[in-house]
């Protein structure tokens, strides 16, 4: 949304103390964030209004040449190629040295002097897109001589001297009221700690305040036929208010008059981002932009031929399915059960608050208008928003509810724009279903103190909220406060707390901190076993934590043999590349490999933490998907570095792994006579191994392993930290050990009937580190050696205990079928 | 050369020394120490050339050469951890050095914990803003880390009804349907806060963030507020912190950083907590702006990239 800076000062007096740079600072810190500001003073700077003394065509071309006088006594020489260009008029000078405005901000186009056609020209006259008022580029920019005359400043004379605000809305979703300048000026005028004066328009005799009343407005039902408002459901339409004037009455020519010179409501809707269309609509957008209501115009002949009656009966209610509407901009849509439709009887003719019809689109022959000025329920119109793609001025405030009580006061402010007195307002009709009922919420000054952490006083109190329009009767530390009209937001307590605090200025609330016993805070035991985790794998393990998206593609899963009609489906998904909530991470991990290698790594780990689901995993208690905390390794080795790399983690974590046969369905995409189950303390918790040969050639990677495990086991798992941990500081006899075995001999067969006697020696500790495992020419045997040290932490070993132990050992292996090499 | 001729000195002065047993008693005492203190001297001397001789012998190398001749050059494979986790966890210590317990996000959940639970009314435009994604089934890939408010109060609210408080930090994923770019990432971290006891108010919580923020960036700083609008904080507002010196500040900018407010006493009534009785706060804020900005990347996508050369720099 853009503001004016000026337009507020016309509304607000603020204080001679208060510096813009202040003033834009305090909205940026009690109103609204103030995305940046703009200073058209610079834009407009050295534009100038000129006469135009002489034009004479120069031969063979469309351009003009022209004397032109910009107050400065003598002429100036410019060439123009505009058609409407003629002597007498005045027009806008960019003078040599100015920037076109349309360029201010870009690339800063800078004018000069230079020849055309052999001609010297000195800058240009203006189109209304070259000085960025509009995208009109059919003829220079025009100016009222009984408005300007020659050598003005343009800047000066047509409130350009300005500041724009570019404010972030979202914080004002819940403040339809500031959606108008009235609004706003009024929160400025609350947090310059202002009483802010509610603006008041002559209306003929009738003074059109901010709560003028239906009554009040009247409106004479003389001559015309009575408008008849029909609202089928008061949700959907709380209030419509509609008044019927002759476009003589408004003293125009025809409804599509417009205005042949620039006006200050032409700037006026430019500063707010808007085109200037024609003086009615017009003055419905310049009232929409001061009061935060909008009102639309519709041709009251064509509505009536179109409803097929004599007199204008307007219907508010739910679209049905299959209607269709055409809308202004010349779509045909088809309506759904959500839209709201204006009908002129039974068919519509408007989407209501957000285009109107081409049907009863204001012409050249429009003799009569009316004029609409209604509130819609904010659910559809945020529903007829996202449905029809229309993000129009209009919808914009009416998503954000506009109160019944500001109907009315738009209503009779347009109308004052076009008419001269009320009565020019043949028909006026009224359908309120809320009365203006007030909003009271009682409260003491302790709770607002309470809530801010602040020591404010009644007066400080009353004097703030009055500023801005509440009533507030106090009684001793209770306050009544009543919210004004246009407040649609007030209604519990800690909404005027709000406006306390933040009129007064968050920032002036005295720092402090909670109170709280001296005790330490949980550890989350989920939260720490990653962290610990990560510090293993990272850190002494070196492997490097990614983080994959959440989302993968279908075609993903399909590739790793996942099932994906068990995935969650993200049915309003960015690409097809994150359609679905994937069910283990390995699949995303085997994903990153490919582009990894290609940038030139050769060996890498790559791990991830993150929440996987699936529908196999069923509901919680909250009816919300069962969620897994997994944690996945890839690595370009093989199935023995990705089991070295879980047994370390293992010992480092205290809990003891085990490998057995890999029967998990789960991760289908491990190879599965080159991959084991992870288990511990008797629970699967995951797998780790191979990744199939098949599923990598789809990623085009030749060898890939890794693991992944449900952590939410491994947090259970007690921790078996070694208690009666042995050292011993007599020598260590170190043996090697070569034993040759069938081919089909489990390694671990073997090392246990070399362990088993070292375990049943007393006061023993030992070690046995397999050195290697070869296989010759002999497919049916292999040799595997083992390196074997020992001590007694009792004495020196002698050589009878020593050759006695390896005998024993020799005699255990040689009853499985080994030979001592 | 010089080691000879020393040696040759000693081997005179032992000579010389041997002289003792010719000269008076009583003089011995005086030559003994005169001899020792010359011995001493050779030897000193002929250690320190047998030194220099032993320093001139040692092959210089090319400090900035990888490795020396035929050596295998050396190479530490390092391991990382993702700048993201990093900073979460620094963030987590803060806070749980503060006393705030630590609960994770669900990063799949329901339409009461994003919306229903935390005052957004059905249908209300504020739920637009949040740009969310949806299952077939209607379930949302959280959008914010506020889904857990409601079971935060839910599972501490015992700690109130024993006299004292709720505390938690919530760091987790969060998800929305937004169009990625250097700056925008469908797919990012949040941290949220929830305090609630019985007397809790507006500047306790200015207090924690400028407290937070001065230990995060080590030092002291100043604090400011704009107003925001929250379906379930009431008051809401905006909270910026000033430039820190460590990202190259002067004390004129300003960071935006969180936002937050008075827990609205529906999102209370909503976890079964009296809100005539307790009042809280709460906040919550990006992370991945805080490593971005803490690193100078530029480019937020590099985070989800799986790329080994982003991972490895940390």
């Amino acid at each position: 949304m853009l503001v004016s800076l000026n337009e507020i000062k016309k509304l607000v007096q603020i204080p001679s103390g208060v510096s813009t740079d202040e003033l834009v600072k305090l909205i940026g810190s009690r109103l609204v964030e103030v995305e940046g500001t703009i200073d058209l003073s610079k834009k407009y700077k050295g534009i100038k209004i000129v006469s135009v003394v002489s034009c004479e065509a120069i031969p063979e071309t469309h351009l003009h040449l022209c004397q032109i006088d910009a107050g400065t006594g003598s002429n100036v020489q410019v060439v123009c190629g505009a058609p409407n260009v003629r002597e007498g008029m005045l027009a806008v000078w960019l003078q040599p040295g100015c920037i076109v405005p349309q360029t201010y901000g870009g690339e800063n186009f800078e004018l000069g002097v230079r020849k055309m056609r052999g001609f010297e020209s000195n800058g240009m006259l203006a189109g209304l897109d070259e000085i960025d008022l509009g995208d009109d580029h059919s003829g220079i920019v025009e100016i009222d001589p009984k408005f300007a005359k020659a050598g003005d400043d343009f800047a000066e004379k047509f409130e350009l001297n300005d500041i724009i605000l570019d404010i972030e809305n979202k914080s004002l979703t819940h403040r339809p009221d500031t959606f108008g300048l009235i609004g706003f000026a009024r929160e400025v005028a609350g947090i310059l700690g202002v009483k802010f004066e509610e603006p008041v328009v002559k209306f003929g005799n009738l003074d059109v305040t901010t709560t003028l009343s239906a009554d009040q407005l009247g409106g004479s039902t003389s001559d015309v036929e009575k408008v008849a408002i029909e609202v089928s459901d008061s949700e959907l339409c709380p209030r419509y208010s509609a008044g019927v004037f002759e476009v003589s009455s408004a003293k125009l020519g025809s409804a599509l008059e417009g205005n042949d010179y620039l006006t200050l409501g032409d700037v006026f809707l430019a500063k707010a981002g808007m085109k200037k269309i024609s003086k009615i609509v017009d003055a419905t957008n310049i009232t929409m932009l001061l009061t935060g209501q909008p009102l639309h115009a519709f041709d009251y002949d064509k509505f009536v031929k179109v409803g097929g009656v004599k007199e204008p009966k307007i219907v508010v209610r739910a679209a049905k399915k299959g209607e269709k509407l055409k809308l202004l901009d010349g779509k045909e849509i088809e309506l759904t059960e959500s839209d709201i439709v204006i009908c002129s009887n039974e068919t519509p003719v408007a989407l209501a608050g957000a285009m109107g019809g081409e049907s009863t689109e204001i012409d050249e022959n429009t003799k009569k208008v009316i004029l609409e000025s209604a509130t819609f329920s904010l659910y559809n119109e945020r529903k007829m928003q996202m449905a029809h793609g229309i993000f129009s001025e209009a919808i914009t405030r009416f998503t954000k509810g506009q109160p019944v009580a500001g109907t009315i006061p738009a209503l009779a402010r347009c109308a004052a724009m076009l008419l001269e007195k009320p009565e020019d307002i043949a028909d006026f009709e009224d359908k309120n279903s809320l009365s203006n009922r007030e909003n009271v919420v009682i409260l003491t000054t302790v709770e607002i103190n309470e809530l801010l952490g602040t020591e404010y006083t009644v007066p400080e109190i009353t004097e703030t909220l009055e500023n801005v329009g509440f009533v507030v009767k106090a009684d001793g530390e209770k306050l009544e406060v009543t919210a004004p009209a246009w407040r649609t937001d007030i209604h519990i307590k800690e909404d005027v707390i709000e406006e306390v605090g933040r009129l007064r200025g968050y920032d002036n609330i005295p720092l402090n901190l909670p109170l709280r016993p001296f005790i330490g805070a949980d550890k989350n035991p989920m939260f720490e076993l990653k962290r610990e985790l990560r510090s293993i794998l990272a850190d002494r393990l070196n492997a490097n934590e990614v983080l994959t998206y959440s989302f993968v593609s279908k075609d993903l899963q399909e590739k790793v043999g996942e099932d994906v009609a068990e995935s969650y489906e993200i049915v309003n998904s960015i690409s097809p590349e994150l359609q679905v909530f994937r069910q283990s991470i390995t699949p995303s991990l085997i994903d990153k490999m490919y582009e990894n290698i290609r940038a030139g790594h050769k060996d890498f780990a790559l791990f991830e933490f993150n929440q996987v689901t699936n529908k196999k995993l069923g509901l919680t208690d909250e009816k919300v998907p069962e969620i897994e905390n997994h944690l996945a390794m890839i690595s370009t080795e093989d199935f023995y570095f990705a089991k070295a790399m879980l047994m370390q983690m293992g010992k480092r974590l205290h809990v003891e792994f085990k490998l057995e046969e890999n029967n998990v369905a789960e991760f289908p995409y491990f190879e599965k006579v080159r991959s084991a189950k992870v288990t511990l303390g008797g629970e699967t918790i995951g797998v780790v191994g191979e990744i199939k040969g098949r599923v990598l050639r789809n990623f085009k990677v030749k060898k890939a392993a890794g693991f992944e495990l449900n952590l939410d086991e491994i947090v259970k798992a007690p921790r078996n930290i070694t208690a009666d941990l042995k050292l011993s500081k007599f020598p260590f006899v170190e043996r090697d050990l070569t034993l040759k075995v069938s081919s089909e001999m489990e390694y671990a067969k073997l090392e246990e009937a070399i362990i088993r006697n070292l375990n049943e020696t007393e006061n023993f500790v030992y070690k046995v580190t397999p050195v290697s495992i070869y296989q010759g020419e002999d497919n049916g045997t292999k040799n595997i050696s083992f390196h074997i040290s020992f001590s007694s932490t009792e004495k020196t070993l002698e050589a009878g205990e020593i050759s006695g132990i390896m005998k024993e050992i020799e005699k255990s292996t040689t009853e499985i079928g080994a030979e001592t090499v | 050369m010089e080691i000879e001729k020393l040696k040759e000195e000693l081997k005179a002065l032992n000579k010389e020394y041997a002289k003792i047993k010719t000269i008076p008693v009583e003089e011995r005492k005086a030559f003994g120490v005169e001899m020792n203190k010359k011995k001493q001297a050779i030897l000193d001397k002929i250690k320190a050339a047998e030194e220099a001789a032993e320093d001139a012998n040692v092959e210089p190398l090319d400090i900035t050469a990888p490795a020396g001749f035929n050596a295998p050059i050396p190479e530490f494979k390092q391991g990382s951890k993702h700048p993201l986790m990093t900073e979460l966890d620094h963030v987590v210590d803060i806070y749980q050095a503060m006393g705030f317990n630590v609960m994770e996000p669900r990063q799949l959940d329901d339409e009461f914990h994003m919306f229903d639970s935390l005052n957004f009314s059905k249908g209300h435009p504020a739920r637009d803003g949040y740009d969310t994604f949806r299952t077939s089934e209607g379930f949302i890939p959280i959008a914010h880390t506020s889904a857990m408010q409601n079971r935060a109060l839910t599972t501490y609210k015992d700690r109130l009804e024993k006299g004292g408080q709720i505390a938690i930090v919530i760091p987790g994923r969060v998800f929305r349907n937004e169009d990625v770019d250097p700056t925008h990432e469908h797919t990012f971290y949040q941290c949220e806060g929830v305090y609630v006891a019985e007397k809790a108010n507006m500047g306790e919580l200015l207090g924690i963030f400028k407290n937070f923020f001065e230990t995060y960036y080590g030092q002291s700083l100043k604090i400011k507020t704009q107003p925001g609008y929250f379906p379930f904080t009431e008051p809401s507002f905006e909270l910026l912190v000033e430039k820190p010196k460590s990202l190259g500040g002067k004390g004129d900018g300003w960071l935006e950083l969180l936002g937050c407010g008075m827990i609205h006493p529906n999102v209370l009534k909503a976890a079964g907590i009296d809100p005539e009785k307790y009042k809280g706060f709460a906040w919550g804020g990006g992370i991945d702006r805080l490593v971005m900005m803490k690193y100078m990347l530029n480019d937020v996508r590099y985070f989800e990239s799986g790329k080994l050369d982003f991972l490895e720099e940390f």
